[in-house]
C-alpha cells in the first residue's frame, strides 16, 4: 500500500469538521464507516498487490479471506479467521512477495513489522510467526502443516497448497 | 502464593516437555517452536539543574543499562510457555537480574484465553509494554503513569489473566477485555521505596499483597481507534526497619483507574490517558503511634507521534501530574514537555534522542544525590542506543 504523498493538511479539513462538528453523529454507525472511507478516499491509496498470493493448508476450510482478517492474523490480534478454525501465519524472510504483502494488506515497513511481533513476545502476549527464506519452503511447510497460512511470489509453484482468494 | 504458582508452572512446562519429548526426539525441536529473542539498551542522561532519579545526571550519567532474554515455545498450537529475564540498572537501583515474568498461556478461541504463572498486569494502556524499548518511541515514558523507578515491580503480578476479544456484529468494531488476580510482589531495593529509602528505612523483605483488576478495549469501526479503560486494586504491605526499630509499612488499599484512547493514521499516531491513585500510607514501628501520610496523584498525558520516513520518527508528549494532598509548593506537581527522535538504522539497531522540559518536582527525584535541595524546574537530555533480535 503506497499512501499518495500529496496529502495536505487542506484535505484533512473537512476530515476534521466531521469529527467537531457532528459529536453526536460520530457514533452513527452508518456514517462511522464512512470516515475511514472518506480518509482512504483522500489518500489516493494505491494498492499494488498484484504479484503476491494467500496460501493455506489444504485442511483450512474457508477458500477465501477477508483483508481484515488477514491484518489481524499476521498483526498477531487473532488466531483465526472468521470462517474456519485456528491459523498460524508463516512469514517470509525478505524479497518483493514479502514487501508487498506487508505493504498492501499489514500497512508496515518490514522493519516495523518485525518491532511490532517482537513487542506482541516481549509482552508475552504472542512467539514470533516462523520464517521461511523462500516461497519453496513456505510452500512446503504450509502443505505439510495443519492451519499454517503465508504469502508467496504469484509466480511461484504451489502445488499441495491452497490459494485464498482475498476479498 | 507465588511459590506456588511458579511450582506449578514449572511443573507444567516439565509435564509437557516429557510428553513431547519423544516426538521431539524422533523428529526435531522444531515441532517445540522454540524461540529465544532478547533486547539491550545503553543510555546516557544530563541534567541541567537537579540529579533525576538516583544517577548523577548534572555531569552527565550512563547509568542507566537494561538487558532482556526470552525464551518461549509452542507445543500445541493453543499453548505457549514462556518466560524472561532483566538485567536493570537505575542508578543505585537494580543491578541485579530479575524475573520479568513467567507464564503458561492456554487460548481456546478468540474469545477466551488464560495466563498462569507470573503474568504481565494489563493496567492501563501501556503497562504491558511500557518496559520494551524497541518498541516504543520514547525514552522515558511520562512519568505519572508509568514510572521508570517502579516500572519492574508494577509489570507482572503472581497470578493469572483472563482475555478475549468479541466482535460487535459485522461493522461495529470489537472488544477487548482482559481480567486479572494474584499477589502484588515489590521489591525492597524497588525504587517505588526510594523515598523511605533516602529517609533512612529498608523493607528487608519488600512489601506484598492481594491485587485485582480488568481492562476493557473498545475497538471502534474507525480503523486506529481505540478507547478504553481499567482499573486495578492493590493492598500491599510490609515490614520496615529504621536504625533502632523496626515495624511494618502498608501502603494503603487502592482502586487506580486509567482511562486512555489511542488514533494511528498512516504516519500519525496521538492518544492520551488519565489515571487516579489515592490512598493512605500508615508507617509504625514498635512502641511508637503510627504515622499517616495521604496521596492522591492525578496524572494524566497526551501524545502525537510522526512517522517521517520508515526509519525516521519524531514524537512530542506534555505530561502532567499533581499529588491534591500536598502543600503547595514546586514538590506537589510535576510537568513535563519531551520532544523525542527516534532512528532505526536497520531491524536490530536503533538510536534515540529526547529532551525534557520540566516544572516541578513531585516525580523522579532522590534526596539522597540532590543533598543541596532541588530547584523547582529543569532540563534533561537523554540518549539511548538499543539492540534487538
Amino acid at each position: 500500500m503506497t499512501p499518495n504523498p500529496s496529502l495536505s493538511a487542506a484535505h484533512l479539513i473537512p476530515f476534521i469538521e466531521q469529527i467537531v462538528k457532528a459529536p453526536k453523529r460520530i457514533f452513527n454507525m452508518k456514517k462511522l464507516l464512512a470516515l475511514p472511507l472518506f480518509a482512504a478516499g483522500i489518500l489516493s491509496v494505491t494498492v499494488a498487490h498484484a504479484q503476491v498470493i494467500v496460501i493455506a493448508n489444504p485442511a483450512i476450510k474457508t477458500s477465501d479471506v477477508s483483508k481484515a482478517d488477514l491484518h489481524e492474523v499476521f498483526s498477531g490480534s487473532a488466531s483465526s479467521f472468521k470462517e474456519g478454525g485456528h491459523v498460524t501465519p508463516i512469514l517470509l524472510k525478505s524479497g518483493t512477495a514479502n514487501d508487498e504483502f506487508l505493504a498492501a494488506y499489514i500497512g508496515k515497513s518490514d522493519s516495523a513489522f518485525r518491532a511490532s511481533w517482537r513487542s506482541l513476545v516481549f509482552s508475552g502476549q504472542a512467539t514470533m510467526p516462523k520464517t521461511l527464506d523462500t516461497d519453496a519452503a513456505v510452500v512446503d511447510y504450509v502443505a505439510h502443516t495443519p492451519g499454517a497460512v503465508a504469502y508467496i511470489s504469484k509466480s511461484a509453484p504451489h502445488e499441495g497448497v491452497k490459494v485464498l482468494a482475498v476479498h | 502464593m507465588k511459590r506456588v504458582t511458579i511450582s506449578a508452572l514449572i511443573a507444567l512446562a516439565a509435564s509437557v516437555s516429557l510428553s513431547s519429548a519423544p516426538h521431539a526426539l524422533a523428529q526435531d525441536l522444531d515441532s517445540l517452536n522454540l524461540q529465544f529473542h532478547g533486547f539491550a539498551t545503553q543510555s546516557f542522561v544530563k541534567t541541567e539543574n537537579n540529579n533525576w532519579n538516583t544517577l548523577g545526571t548534572n555531569g552527565g550519567s550512563a547509568a542507566w543499562t537494561e538487558a532482556v532474554i526470552n525464551f518461549s515455545s509452542t507445543p500445541e498450537p493453543k499453548l505457549r510457555i514462556a518466560f524472561q529475564g532483566r538485567y536493570f540498572l537505575l542508578g543505585t537501583i537494580g543491578n541485579s537480574i530479575s524475573l520479568d515474568w513467567a507464564t503458561a498461556d492456554y487460548k481456546v478461541n478468540e474469545k477466551f484465553g488464560f495466563r498462569v504463572g507470573k503474568v504481565k498486569t494489563p493496567a492501563g494502556m501501556l503497562n504491558e509494554e511500557q518496559d520494551i524499548d524497541p518498541a516504543e518511541q520514547w525514552i522515558l515514558m511520562p512519568q505519572g503513569v508509568y514510572s521508570i523507578a517502579s516500572r519492574n515491580s508494577t509489570l507482572s503480578h503472581y497470578g493469572g489473566v483472563v482475555y478475549g476479544t468479541q466482535a460487535i456484529g459485522e461493522n461495529g468494531g470489537k472488544l477487548q477485555y482482559r481480567t486479572y488476580a494474584g499477589e502484588r510482589v515489590i521489591n525492597g531495593n524497588d525504587g517505588l521505596y526510594q523515598a523511605l529509602r533516602d529517609r533512612g528505612f529498608t523493607l528487608p523483605s519488600g512489601s506484598s499483597g492481594p491485587m485485582y483488576g480488568g481492562m476493557i478495549n473498545y475497538f471502534t469501526p474507525l480503523k486506529g481507534w481505540m478507547l478504553g479503560g481499567s482499573m486495578d486494586s492493590e493492598h500491599t504491605f510490609g515490614a520496615i526497619n529504621s536504625a533502632t526499630n523496626a515495624g511494618f509499612f502498608e501502603p494503603g488499599h487502592f482502586y487506580q483507574p486509567y482511562l486512555y484512547s489511542r488514533y494511528d493514521h498512516n504516519k500519525l499516531s496521538f492518544g492520551g490517558e488519565y489515571t487516579r491513585q489515592a490512598l493512605v500510607k500508615v508507617l509504625a514501628f514498635n512502641g511508637v503511634p503510627p504515622s499517616t501520610s495521604y496521596k492522591d496523584q492525578r496524572s494524566f498525558y497526551g501524545y502525537g507521534i510522526y512517522h517521517v520516513t520508515n526509519k525516521l520518527t519524531g514524537g512530542l508528549y506534555y505530561s502532567s501530574t499533581i499529588d491534591k494532598k500536598q502543600k503547595p509548593s514546586a514538590a506537589k506537581y510535576q510537568k513535563d514537555w519531551a520532544l523525542s527522535v527516534r532512528y532505526d538504522l536497520n531491524s536490530f539497531l536503533y538510536v534515540k534522542g529526547e529532551e525534557h522540559i520540566m516544572d516541578g518536582t513531585y516525580l523522579g527525584y532522590s534526596s539522597s544525590n540532590n543533598a543541596s535541595g532541588l530547584k523547582p524546574n529543569d532540563k534533561m537530555t537523554m540518549l539511548k542506543m538499543g539492540v534487538s533480535f
